[in-house]
């Protein structure tokens, strides 16, 4: 046990002293606001402020929908209308488009027996941003005016268009409802998963590299004649393990004092607004344990089954498949959190660590279903960790040659 | 009471014998080496020994127990392959290897800077283990095995990658560690050394010991064929038929007997032809008696 504890030890300071802890603590809450970041603004303004130019044969329509893309204060257009247009009208706006001086036509063509033909061009092809916000205007525009034409007045016609939205609530296992928003909860279940994912698997495969690493300087056979290879394994498990939680905290820490900053309140708002409870603060760090232990004891084992960094690549999938399962999964949480594969995905052990607390942001599941994740879990980690340390045990004084299947079969069987 | 006795110890790997039954034992204050080809079962035997990997038969005992890992608290060992950890500062290596032995933080640091003052390597405490040279680190790991005074010193190949300087420095030590009692065993290539350092030795080909005892003992059971002949006049007396092998370097001669072959006879013949200055009839040497038993020509 002291020795166990001396190898935790020592694991811990030199990594906390390492320029890779340093480097990752500041790296990953970077990327996680990079991407959060992207998101926003790709949401915002990725059709924000373009030019359009808008051809109609009718001018009231023409000026009606051009009104109504003004309105949209998210879209900023700029509207150039060309009314009536005549073919040769059109085609020269098509040139404009082609030559890129405008962004798009919107060509809006009435009909006698039916409702109008409206087309858009655009140099991009994916562009369904615009086209929802062309659509609502022109929808809104001819709404207004078949209104008017049917005598009511542009006031009149105003105030039965005006727009509600729906507030969403969430209700809780009291009975009582607060105020949610959707798009906050799907951010908040990405983070969660960010915060689990990353250093779950940069300190698993860190973990595998130092076995790599220490079996190829031989330091395993000066250790094993102090250690055992179970205290060896053990201890460096909970030194990896503390660090990591260093780490986390590290970036709740940082993350209360930026949170807490007048100049995050902007920021942190809206969409922006995450809120933790303290049933997810504690919860966090036993995922991230029992996730981390799991994955670390796998690659451990495997590890000890390698001669090179490359040798133990061939392993990464194994790893990654959970992890895309996981993120796979998230958006179908916000639907419907209950469903049977968010229930399988987050009592699986492979995937419970990443999937139950983005999971929880959405609905609290109910408690059987957290005792039963962490439980299957716990066992995983121990059946896990049996197999690795018989691994690690034979493996860590094997040279030449990577194990093949059999061997790794026989070491089981023998050691 | 030996401080070391493996009893009958079998160790197999897959399709391979790497020891087959093989018994030695120290005793305190004793320098024992344990000798053998490349892949002939050092390593193996002292690996059993260090509780690293377990005999499939036979019995190992420290101290006079049956093996238990507390007894390795009383052991310092050196493996052949040097393991450190690159990146840690040295003298943070020691102090950790020191608390592994059961040391306390700061006993572990004042020996670690005591051993390094000795083994003159005191400027390096403060260095990255990866900055330092082959031999610094052969010096290290040296004062690693030894920081928490063990009873009993295991090395295998302690002298690989020392200059002549310091694999004499090293020497120097253990014959100091000697005198103090402790019970010395390490494996080496070099027959010079053990010669000069070793009271016994163990000789193992194919996992299975061919040769043991005290070094003097076992040099005087081997029949003294060398001639050692100093002279001047003809070198006619080196064709004599006692004679299985000669080398003559112009008036010293170097001669080995055939089996049975007459010394007394063959210096008769040289005084015949030549002015003889030194007939010497001297012992084989333990790398003679190493090549002769691992090739099967012993001649004891």
């Amino acid at each position: 046990m002291r020795n166990m504890l001396l190898i935790a030890k020592r694991e811990y300071l030199e990594q906390i002293r390492g320029r890779a802890f340093k480097f990752s603590t500041v790296l990953v809450p970077g990327l996680i606001a990079v991407m959060l970041g992207a998101s926003y603004f790709t949401g915002h303004n990725a059709a924000a402020g373009k030019h359009i130019a808008l051809a109609s044969d009718s001018v009231p329509l023409a000026n009606v929908v051009r009104s109504q893309m003004l309105k949209d204060k998210d879209a900023r257009f700029t509207v150039d209308v060309v009314a009536p247009a005549t073919p040769e009208d059109r085609a020269a706006l098509l040139k404009l488009v082609q030559s890129k001086a405008v962004d798009g036509l919107l060509s809006i063509q009435t009909s006698p027996s039916g409702p109008p033909v409206a087309t858009y061009t655009s140099q991009s092809s994916g562009d369904f941003i615009t086209k929802d916000q062309l659509e609502t205007a022109l929808n809104r525009g001819l709404v207004s005016e078949r209104l008017t034409a049917a005598g009511i007045k542009q006031g009149d016609a105003d105030a039965l268009m005006k727009e509600v939205t729906i507030e969403t609530l969430q209700i809780n296992k009291q009975g009582n409802a607060a105020k949610s928003n959707g798009m906050a909860a799907f951010y908040k279940a990405f983070a969660l998963a960010f915060l689990l994912t990353i250093p779950i698997l940069l300190y698993g495969m860190d973990m595998a590299r130092s076995i790599i690493e220490e079996k190829s300087s031989r330091v395993f056979e000066v250790m094993l004649s102090v250690a055992r290879a179970d205290d060896l394994l053990t201890g460096k498990l909970i030194g990896v393990g503390a660090v990591g939680l260093t780490q986390i905290a590290i970036w709740v820490v940082a993350a209360a004092l930026v949170t807490g900053s007048a100049l995050a309140a902007p920021l942190l708002s809206g969409d922006f607004a995450l809120h933790f409870s303290l049933a997810e603060g504690l919860l966090f760090p036993v995922y991230f344990v029992l996730g981390f232990f799991l994955y670390s004891a796998f690659f451990s084992g495997l590890a000890a089954t390698c001669e090179t960094a490359q040798e133990l690549q061939m392993y990464m999938p194994l790893a990654v498949v959970p992890v895309w399962l996981s993120f796979g999964i998230i958006p179908f949480l916000l639907n419907n959190p209950n469903s049977v594969w968010a229930i399988v995905a987050s009592l699986f052990p492979p995937t419970a660590a990443f999937v139950m607390l983005p999971r929880m942001g959405m609905e609290t599941p109910p408690i059987w279903q957290f005792a039963a994740s962490i439980g299957l879990l716990v066992l995983s980690i121990w059946g896990v960790l049996w197999v690795s340390s018989r691994l690690y045990r034979v493996g860590i004084l094997m040279y030449g040659k990577r194990a093949t299947l059999p061997e790794l079969l026989r070491w089981l069987r023998y050691s | 009471m030996p401080v070391v006795e493996l009893a009958g110890v079998t160790k197999a790997y897959e399709n391979k014998v790497a020891v087959r039954n093989l018994s030695l034992s120290i005793d305190s204050g004793q320098m024992f080496g344990l000798l053998g080809p490349n892949g002939a079962g050092k390593t193996s035997s002292i690996r059993m020994m260090m509780g690293i990997t377990i005999p499939d038969s036979g019995r190992v005992s420290l101290f006079g127990k049956p093996f238990e890992r507390a007894s390795l608290d009383r052991v310092g060992y050196l493996p052949e392959e040097r393991g450190l950890y690159k990146k840690m500062k040295v003298i943070d290596q020691l102090v950790f290897f020191g608390q592994l032995h059961g040391l306390v933080a700061e006993e572990s640091r004042k020996r670690a800077t005591d051993w390094a003052r000795r083994m003159e390597i005191a400027d390096s405490l403060n260095k990255k283990t990866q900055e330092l040279s082959k031999g610094m680190q052969q010096k290290i790991q040296f004062i690693a095995s030894l920081l928490h005074d063990p009873g009993l010193i295991v090395m295998d190949e302690p002298f690989s990658g020392l200059d002549p300087v310091n694999a004499a420095l090293v020497e120097r030590t253990l014959l100091e560690l000697k005198g103090q009692g402790k019970a010395i065993l390490f494996s080496t290539h070099r027959m010079d050394q053990v010669e000069k350092l070793c009271d016994s030795i163990c000789l193992i080909n194919n996992g299975e010991a061919v040769l043991a005892g005290k070094v003097r003992e076992i040099k005087a059971s081997y029949e003294r064929n060398r001639v050692v002949v100093e002279f001047e006049g003809s070198a006619e007396f080196l064709k004599s038929a006692e004679i299985a092998e000669a080398e003559n370097f112009t008036g010293h001669a170097e001669i080995k007997l055939k089996e049975h072959g007459d010394a007394q006879r063959l210096l008769h013949e040289a005084a015949a032809v030549a002015t003889i200055y030194r007939f010497e009839l001297v012992e084989p040497s333990l790398e003679e008696i190493f090549i002769q038993t691992v090739g099967g020509n012993v001649h004891a």
